[in-house]
C-alpha cells in the first residue's frame, strides 16, 4: 500500500482523526485535577504541535530552495506556512475555550506560552503582505525564504523561552515528573497527534495540487490563446514570450 | 483548580471540538470554490482548443501557419523545467523583468 499516494492519505487522515477524537470521549479517562474540560487538550495539543513543525519545515524548506533556488521549495515553504497558519488560528481558539473555562479569562497576557505564541503566529502572519509587497518573482521568493529562514529560529526559541519562564499557569503536561500522563492519555495522544500530523500533510498536499493545476492552466491558457493569435496571422506565443524574454 | 461540572465543562469541549471542523469545513468549502474555478476554466480551454481545431480544419493554410507550433508544444523540453508547482512563478517574473 503506498501511503504517499492522494487517494490513501486523505482516508488514513479521516480514519486516524475519527480514531483519535473516539479514543477521547470513550477510552481517555477524566483528568482528575480539570475533569471533562480536559478533552480540549487532545485537541489543542497537537494542533500546536503541527503548527510550530509546520513553521519549523518551512524554514527547512526555505533553506533548500535558498541553496537550490529552486522555485519549487518557496512554493512549498509557502504552503507549510500558509497550512501552519490555518493551524495557528484554531489553536488560539481553542487554547482560549480551554483559558475561559479553566482560568475564566480568554487570553492570559502574563503568562509566557500563549504571548510567546501568538508572537510566532503574528509574525508569520506578517508573511503574506511581505510576499506580495515584492512585484519582481524572484525576489519576493528569495525574500521569502529569508523571511521563513529568519522566523522559523523563533520556533525552539519559543520552547525555551515557555520552558525557562517563571510564572506556569499553563500546565506543563510532558515536562514534569509527578504529573505525567497515564498510559490511556498517552495513547489517546499520541493518536490525536498523529491524525493532525496527516491532516497537516494532506492540507499541503492539497494546497500544492491546486496550485500546480492553476498553474498548469495558466500555462495551457497562455499557449492556446497565443495559438489563436498565431492562426489569425500575428505571433504566436512563445515567441512573444522569448521577445519579451530578451527584450 | 476545581473541576467544573460536566453540563458547564461539556458546553466549552464542544465548543473547541465544533470550532475545529468549521475550520476544517471552510478550508475544504474554498478548495471546493477553487476546484470549481479550474473546472471552468479547464471548460473554457477546451472550447478555445475545439475551435482552433475547427479553424484549423476549415483553414488548412493557416494550420501550416501553425507549423511553428512546436515550440508551443507542452512536451518541448524546453518547457518541462516549469511542469513544477510554482513554474509558472518563475515564468512571470521573468516577464516581469524585462
Amino acid at each position: 500500500m503506498n501511503f504517499r499516494s492522494p487517494r490513501i492519505l486523505p482516508w488514513l487522515t479521516v480514519v486516524t482523526l475519527t480514531a483519535g477524537f473516539a479514543l477521547v470521549f470513550f477510552f481517555a479517562p477524566n483528568d482528575a485535577d480539570q475533569g471533562f474540560i480536559q478533552k480540549i487538550f487532545y485537541l489543542h495539543v497537537p494542533l500546536a504541535i503541527c503548527a510550530l513543525v509546520g513553521f519549523m519545515v518551512a524554514a527547512v524548506q526555505a533553506i533548500i530552495h535558498l541553496r537550490g533556488g529552486d522555485s519549487k521549495w518557496d512554493v512549498r515553504s509557502y504552503v507549510s506556512i500558509h497550512i501552519s497558519i490555518i493551524l495557528g488560528v484554531a489553536v488560539l481558539i481553542t487554547g482560549a475555550i480551554w483559558a475561559r473555562a479553566s482560568w475564566g479569562k480568554w487570553f492570559v497576557w502574563d503568562e509566557p506560552t500563549l504571548v510567546s505564541f501568538l508572537i510566532v503566529f503574528l509574525l508569520y502572519c506578517t508573511y503574506y503582505p511581505l510576499r506580495y509587497a515584492i512585484e519582481d518573482r524572484e525576489r519576493q521568493a528569495r525574500y521569502a525564504s529569508v523571511f521563513a529562514v529568519t522566523a522559523g529560529a523563533f520556533v525552539p526559541l519559543n520552547f525555551i523561552a515557555v520552558r525557562l519562564a517563571e510564572t506556569l499557569v499553563h500546565p506543563r503536561v510532558f515536562a514534569t515528573s509527578d504529573s505525567g500522563l497515564p498510559p490511556k492519555m498517552w495513547i489517546t495522544f499520541l493518536v490525536c497527534l498523529a491524525g493532525m500530523g496527516l491532516l497537516w500533510e494532506t492540507l499541503v498536499r492539497f494546497e500544492l495540487a491546486a496550485k500546480s493545476s492553476r498553474a498548469r492552466l495558466g500555462r495551457l491558457r497562455r499557449a492556446l490563446e497565443g495559438d489563436d493569435v498565431g492562426v489569425a496571422g500575428s505571433r504566436i506565443a512563445p515567441l512573444a514570450h522569448g521577445a519579451t524574454e530578451t527584450s | 483548580m476545581p473541576a467544573l461540572p460536566l453540563d458547564e465543562a461539556g458546553k466549552y469541549v464542544a465548543g473547541a471540538y465544533v470550532v475545529f471542523l468549521a475550520l476544517l469545513l471552510i478550508y475544504v468549502a474554498i478548495m471546493a470554490t477553487r476546484l470549481q474555478r479550474i473546472d471552468r476554466e479547464l471548460a473554457e480551454l477546451a472550447e478555445l482548443a475545439e475551435r482552433r481545431d475547427d479553424r484549423s480544419v476549415r483553414d488548412p493554410d493557416g494550420a501550416d501557419a501553425g507549423g511553428e507550433r512546436p515550440a508551443n508544444d507542452p512536451g518541448t523540453p524546453g518547457r518541462e523545467a516549469e511542469d513544477v508547482p510554482g513554474g509558472d512563478l518563475r515564468r512571470s517574473s521573468r516577464q516581469e523583468v524585462s
